[in-house]
């Protein structure tokens, strides 16, 4: 490019000028951000054999999904930060609001003693699963070739730390009704021994350590994320309503919302690995075929112990293979 | 009660270790990556996150937050600050978008860092918001100068300068890269949170906003301060770290750690926060010089941070106190020489009345750095512009990546480079603390090319100061730096001249 000595100043950033139409705050202040993916070879500004460099290179530039311009990824929610907390303060208002009067009605007295047993065993230990994919859903933002992706994974982390909030709430006020039950002392052995929740340990850690930014993204996004809304939260919910518990199915609700949300981004990512290079397609293939059957058992272990659970393991299994249909665009 | 007090429950949602078995914990936590030092997850539980929130008050306090900086904005849109204040001023805003924003944005990356590998679950929540605020900052700060775009092309490199090989653009990001997003989970925690958070953001964020509040750029100023409620919170993640390293005989480490952030951190902002706080700033709208800034906030409360978790004042604490009144000047020296090179247009702040402003902070400025503005002053009086201007690149250090200054003036002449030779190639160095820093991590530092060896290396094509602007990423001549105030200032020397005589 001829230097400009005629230079005039732009409508917005030059990276958006070439643009028709004029760029929207998402745009401003979402889009190019990543400078780490300017230099393939020095990915940070230091020796390009520093540690963390060759971490950028074989895990990232190296990665077998390819784009020729990954930034033109947008999230189809658009959220920027403070729209992000407008959405869930709302949201949070509206849980909060459950808590202090299903509090009031004295709702966790009414609960079969059954399901006070199931709520112990299947919904308290969740902690540990949301702060897992919490994990999973920075190191997928770290890793993230466009600041457009990694905004979506950091908003995606954030939703599941208030999932792992609305837990730990919940794990305590159980506690002050039923305080010999193990509320809030026993959940982490239930989640490292039971057996119901071994096969979904085995996905989560293997998944956590699976450090490929391919791998990484497509597992959680395409697999581990649908397991969980289809085979954990939406089974959880309807066996609540056998067990008086009315408040359940109205938190995860609101905790769908954000599922779907996830599955948006991820449809939309979808999409677009697809538009660049037809290769992509067979990579997601791979991973998913590697991964689908470490979370068809997690789904068949966890629901086989739900107290005559609406939702059969097949159901589950077969919702959360819709939901990748729905992410690839499949028929 | 109906609601459960935060107390009761907050527990829980950091009681999140477990013990993996279908992967190590050293497959689930790579040293690379956790950077724990040997030390079991266990010993990670006891973190202890002085400052505490959750979900629900973030997101409620947050959105508060931003409805007050926004409101401010669009309120004061019609105060047309860049039209009406003070070129230095406006200078300033170009100076400290482009430097902070995308570095912001980066620090996302470092807070992740310590949300997915910090082995204590305290420290992964606290780094959630962490990431949440380094988001907000990014993109406030990327969102507030956007609409000054149409004012001048240089508002730009808001969003270009990190992407640039600018020498501003690669010394801000080489400093960045080894504290935030080139480093491993406790490193940042240390580096990052303690080392530069606790201290030096408050003379970025509330420093700079006393003085932009007296220049009655009140947008600016409540954006940096709200800025700097989410740093006063998310820069409390190293202290309990820095304890556990202590507790489990690692003190040596950490300290190594805190000495090498804070003195780079130093430099950094002597270039950026210096020249701003004691040049840039119009003379009337200055409160503290930036050595007094840099007193209370630094020298003061780090200080007491420092000896609170046990920590040893940094071995170079003296010559740190000595650099606080000299190498700034220095610095602003060749920014405003070498102005052409960078995306604001520094001013020069030598009018005979800032002349005597700087004579009474810096009691012998005048014999230093001031005879080398009186021949600056003189080539201007007599339309020698052209021997105010660089031909050549200056020689910058292979560890800041910054030029190396000394101070000036027959009784204080102090320069002198430091240097390394290794395997056939020379390495420069600013002072012996530089040097210092280098020699801890050769693997990190020592592949890396200055702008100067890219230069020599002829990766600059055509080989002269033209190619290196182009190759720093200037694309026209509305970008490159100018006098802020185009030279007015020399007027007001002239009238003092005319008065003496």
């Amino acid at each position: 490019m001829a230097f400009d000595l005629e230079q005039k100043p732009l409508r917005t950033w030059s990276h958006l000028a070439k643009n028709r139409r004029k760029p929207s705050e998402y745009d401003i202040v979402s889009k190019n951000l990543h400078y780490s993916m300017n230099n393939a070879d020095a990915p940070w500004e230091q020796a390009p054999n520093s540690p963390m460099n060759m971490w950028y290179k074989k895990y990232r530039n190296e990665t077998p999904l390819k784009h020729e311009d990954w930034d033109v990824f947008s999230d189809p929610d658009k959220l920027v930060y403070r729209t992000y907390n407008l959405l869930q303060d709302g949201q949070e208002n509206h849980v909060q609001s459950l808590f202090d009067q299903f509090n009031e009605r004295e709702h966790d007295k009414m609960l079969e003693a059954d399901w006070v047993l199931a709520l112990a065993q299947l919904y308290t230990p969740l902690r540990y699963v949301f702060h897992a994919l919490q994990m999973s859903s920075t190191y997928v933002m770290q890793m993230a070739p466009a600041s457009t992706i990694s905004n979506c994974a950091t908003f995606q982390a954030a939703d599941l730390l208030r999932c792992v909030t609305h837990t730990a709430y919940r794990t305590f006020e159980l506690s002050t009704t039923y305080p010999d039950m193990g509320f809030g002392v026993a959940e982490r052995g239930v989640w490292e021994d039971a057996a119901h929740f071994q096969p979904m340990r085995e996905l989560i850690e293997k998944q956590l350590a699976s450090y490929d930014w391919s791998e990484a993204v497509v597992s959680l996004c395409y697999v581990v994320l649908p397991m969980l809304a289809e085979g954990v939260l939406k089974p959880l919910s309807e066996a609540s309503r056998q067990g008086n518990d009315t408040l359940m199915p109205m938190l995860i609700d609101s905790q769908l919302h954000d599922s779907q949300r996830h599955q948006r981004w991820a449809t939309e990512l979808h999409k677009v690995l697809l538009a660049d290079n037809e290769s992509n397609e067979a990579v997601v293939q791979q991973i998913v075929d590697k991964w689908v059957p470490l979370a068809d058992a997690a789904m068949d272990a966890y629901i086989s112990a739900i107290p005559n659970s609406p939702v059969s393991a097949n159901d589950a299994i077969a919702a959360a293979e819709k939901v990748r249909r729905d992410i690839t665009g499949a028929a | 009660m109906a609601i459960h007090q935060r107390n009761d429950w907050y527990d829980l949602t950091r009681a999140t270790n477990w013990t993996p078995s279908y992967v190590t914990e050293d497959e689930l936590f790579p040293d690379e990556m956790s950077g724990s030092m040997g030390i079991p997850m266990e010993s990670w539980e006891v973190y202890d996150e002085p400052y505490k929130t959750t979900f629900p008050e973030y997101v409620k306090v947050q959105r508060e937050k931003d409805a007050g900086a926004y409101s401010v904005k669009a309120a004061l849109e019609r105060a047309k600050i860049i039209e009406k204040s003070d070129p230095g001023w406006v200078t300033i805003l170009k100076q400290h978008y482009g430097a902070i924003a995308l570095g912001e944005y980066a620090a996302v990356t470092g807070e992740a860092r310590m949300s997915r590998f910090s082995k204590a679950p305290g420290n992964r929540n606290m780094a959630m918001f962490g990431m949440l605020d380094e988001t907000r900052h990014g993109q406030i700060q990327l969102y507030f100068p956007h609409e000054y775009c149409k004012t001048d092309r240089q508002f730009d490199w808001a969003w270009k300068a990190y992407h640039q090989n600018d020498w501003a653009s690669i010394a801000a990001k080489h400093f960045f890269d080894d504290i935030i997003t080139g480093r491993d989970a406790i490193s940042v925690a240390i580096m990052l949170t303690f080392g530069f958070e606790t201290g030096f953001t408050n003379m970025q964020f509330l420093g700079l906003a006393a003085d932009a509040a007296d220049a009655g750029d009140y947008t600016f100023a409540n954006l940096i301060s709200s800025i700097q409620t989410d740093e006063s919170r998310h820069a409390q993640q190293g202290g309990p770290a820095l304890e556990i390293l202590i507790a489990n005989g690692k003190k040596e480490e950490a300290q190594l750690k805190v000495d090498m952030a804070v003195w780079r951190a130093w430099r950094l902002f002597a270039i950026l926060t210096g020249p701003a706080m004691d040049y840039y700033t119009p003379l009337e709208h200055r409160g503290n010089s930036f050595k007094e800034f840099m007193h209370e906030w630094i020298v003061g409360q780090f200080e007491r941070s420092l000896i609170d978790l046990g920590l040893d004042k940094p071995w170079y604490w003296d010559t740190f106190m000595e650099e606080l009144d000299s190498t700034h000047h220095g610095y602003h020296l060749g920014v405003w020489y070498w102005r052409p090179t960078i995306w604001w247009n520094p001013a020069a702040g030598v009018t005979p009345d800032e002349r005597a402003w700087l004579e009474e902070k810096y009691p012998g400025w005048n014999a230093r750095w001031g005879q080398c503005w009186d021949v600056i002053t003189e080539n201007l009086i007599a339309d020698k512009e052209e021997l105010t201007l660089p031909e050549t690149l200056p020689l910058v250090c292979n560890m800041n990546q910054l030029p190396i200054v000394g101070t000036p003036g027959e009784e204080h002449w102090d320069i002198k480079v430091h240097t390394i030779e290794k395997d056939g190639r020379l390495f420069h160095f600013s002072n012996e603390v530089d040097k210092w820093v280098f020699e801890q991590d050769p693997q990190r530092y020592e592949q890396h090319m200055s702008i100067v060896d890219r230069f020599l290396n002829g990766d600059i094509q055509p080989m002269n100061l033209q190619g290196a602007l182009e190759y720093m990423g200037m694309e026209g001549v509305a970008e490159l730096g100018k006098d802020a105030h185009g030279y007015a200032w020399i007027e007001k020397v002239k009238a003092n001249m005319k008065k003496a005589s």
